[in-house]
């Protein structure tokens, strides 16, 4: 780091006088501000984002993220290929939550559709994987959180759960990664047999195992250290920048898609009472820190749990896909539809004309929204902070540069 | 409140540079593919505005008792055809608070595609409105940072427009 030595004895505001009669002068050394490149190739970021700091010393004082070192040009390429051809792009943008990708995308395009029923076991489905999924999602962010800031034990505990999604998965659809099994009308084929029962094998192990992540990392005192009082984010500026997901709810914003505007099953859900919101308290510091994220997001695990639960005690034998004709032509018309990801809202506007081909596929990414409010928080913060503010946002880049 | 309700609250509290609203309508019967008169269109009701006054509707829509859109969920644009003269401005708000969502849209005239940035009422319009003007040229007066942010700074045209020609080459990088 450069410094420079200011000689500012000349100064009379710099000097005091002496008890004896002297006058003493005080020499400052002054440090420049240094520009740090954080990223793009670096672990933390999550993918390749780069985020420009500018520090004085420890302290951050300016940070300016740049986007688009993973742009794929996901909205052209919905505009150029059919309806269905689509849905595998769709994996791409969150590659962690791919099925709940699938889910946003074949929702929207229904929207366009109304005659189109979608069979119940379907719709069990469907929720059955999104919810896995979310589970899946989380357990990479709380995994990927601990590494980040120094905790290497839990991330080998979470990806040994995750393991066991991905197996699951592997199962029903062929593919670990990048399902595209949620299509327009229902899901590609149906449970394998003895899927389900494994299912719910899962959630009795899961439900053991979860008891570890929270004493393990979420109450540890080391980490609790390292995120309470960090990277606060007030209500008013959660909802100023766009927050959705865990980040909103982080800091004690009562909403959740699921409820509030309940698609799918998850209305018949909340009759039954059969899931809860999980909202920051700020137990172990300021509301809206880092440690009420990550909170946020090892709870809502459970949840989705029960909802899993909902589902197989309520799931019977039927069809899971509708009628759906091998071109698609999709009715002129243009729609909105949100739904819950594990990082927030994931939206998906739609605008056809009547034909084969899309005339705007819009994806509207929440960890794009989330991301941008680093440049509020990070200045401010310290150089040693901002591993752990960043890794608090849970960002994946496939989805910020589409 | 449903759709209709918020309609009804922006007109009785005169928002300003409300124009009107477009429903969903099903398409009459006999009517052939391709004809846009009577074709129908499914999907979300929304409402329309003027582009110029979009920051004293966001305004109201925000502040307005019943109506709290807190969020500004998405800011985009649409490029429905070459040929048509309008681009489509494409807003959604949702309200924490109220439990509901608002469609927005403003016809901008390709001819002049400047209008004012949302950014003082919503943060959240900053990136949106960075990739809007990049993806479709479009000028958002008053915006504080507008630079490129998923195309490099130095790219040519406007890649979501219809009448985008592809490049031949990057950098000596051939496309083709």
């Amino acid at each position: 780091m450069a410094t420079q030595i200011e000689d500012r004895s000349k100064s009379e505001e710099e000097s005091r006088t002496l008890p004896t009669g002297e006058k003493e002068f005080f020499l400052d050394v002054h440090t420049s501000d240094l520009e740090v490149n954080f990223g793009p190739q670096h672990p933390a970021t999550h993918g390749v984002m780069r985020i420009l700091m500018r520090a004085d010393g420890e302290l951050i004082t300016g940070a300016q993220p740049h986007l688009g070192y993973l742009h794929r040009c996901a909205e052209k390429i919905g505009e150029s290929v059919e309806w269905l051809q689509y849905l595998p792009y769709t994996d791409r943008y969150d590659y962690l939550a791919a099925m709940n990708n699938n889910l946003g995308y074949s929702m929207a395009v229904e929207a366009l559709m109304p005659g189109l029923v979608i069979p119940r076991r379907a719709e069990m489905i469907r929720t059955i994987c999104a919810e896995l999924n979310r589970i899946g999602s989380h357990l990479i962010a709380f995994g990927t959180y601990g590494l980040d800031i120094g905790a290497f034990t839990p991330f080998f505990y979470a990806f040994r759960e995750r393991e066991w999604m991905m197996a699951l998965f592997e199962k029903i659809c062929g593919a670990r990664l990048t399902y595209s099994y949620i299509r327009i009308g229902g899901v590609f084929n149906d449970a394998p047999p003895g899927w389900l029962e494994e299912v719910a094998r899962f959630c009795d192990v899961f439900e053991e195992k979860w008891k570890e992540y929270v004493d393990l990392l979420v109450m540890n005192q080391i980490f609790v250290k390292r995120t309470a009082n960090v990277g606060v984010i007030p209500r008013e500026m959660a909802l100023d920048f766009g927050l959705t997901g865990p980040m909103l709810r982080g800091s004690g914003v009562d909403f959740d898609l699921r409820r509030d505007l309940p698609y799918s099953l998850y209305g018949e859900m909340l009759r039954d009472k059969a899931f809860d919101v999980i909202v920051g308290k700020g137990e172990k510091g300021t509301l809206g820190d880092c440690w009420d994220r990550t909170w946020c997001r090892v709870f809502e695990m459970m949840e989705s749990i029960k909802i899993v639960r909902w589902c197989l005690e309520r799931i019977e034998p039927g069809p899971v896909l509708g009628d759906i004709p091998k071109v698609l032509r999709i009715p002129p018309g243009e729609a909105y539809v949100g739904i819950e990801n594990p990082r927030g809202e994931l939206g998906h506007y739609v605008v056809s004309d009547g034909g084969k081909v899309g005339v705007r596929v819009r994806v509207r990414g929440p960890s794009f929204t989330n991301v941008a409010v680093l440049e509020e928080l990070l200045p401010g913060a310290l150089i040693a902070d901002a591993i752990a503010i960043i890794g608090s946002t849970d960002v994946v880049i496939g989805e910020t540069d589409r | 409140m449903d759709f209709q309700g918020i309609h009804d609250r922006l007109r009785a509290v005169r928002a300003p540079g409300l124009l009107g609203v477009d429903e969903p309508r099903a398409a009459v019967p006999g009517a052939k593919h391709g004809e846009t008169k009577d074709a129908g269109r499914g999907g979300d009701p929304f409402v329309l505005i003027d582009p110029q006054r979009i920051v004293e509707f966001l305004h109201v829509c925000r502040d307005e008792d019943r109506l709290r859109f807190e969020l500004l969920v998405d800011l985009t644009a649409t490029d429905p055809k070459a040929e048509e003269p309008n681009l489509w401005i494409n807003l959604n708000l949702l309200s924490v608070e109220r439990r509901q969502r608002l469609a927005v849209k403003a016809l901008l005239p390709k001819s002049a595609l400047s209008m004012p940035s949302s950014t003082p009422i919503y943060r959240a319009a900053q990136w949106h409105e960075r990739e809007c003007a990049e993806m479709y040229g479009i000028t958002f007066v008053g915006h504080p940072d507008p630079r490129h942010i998923l195309l490099p700074d130095d790219w040519i045209g406007y890649p979501l427009r219809k009448d985008y020609v592809f490049p031949k080459e990057y950098h000596g990088i051939s496309c083709e």
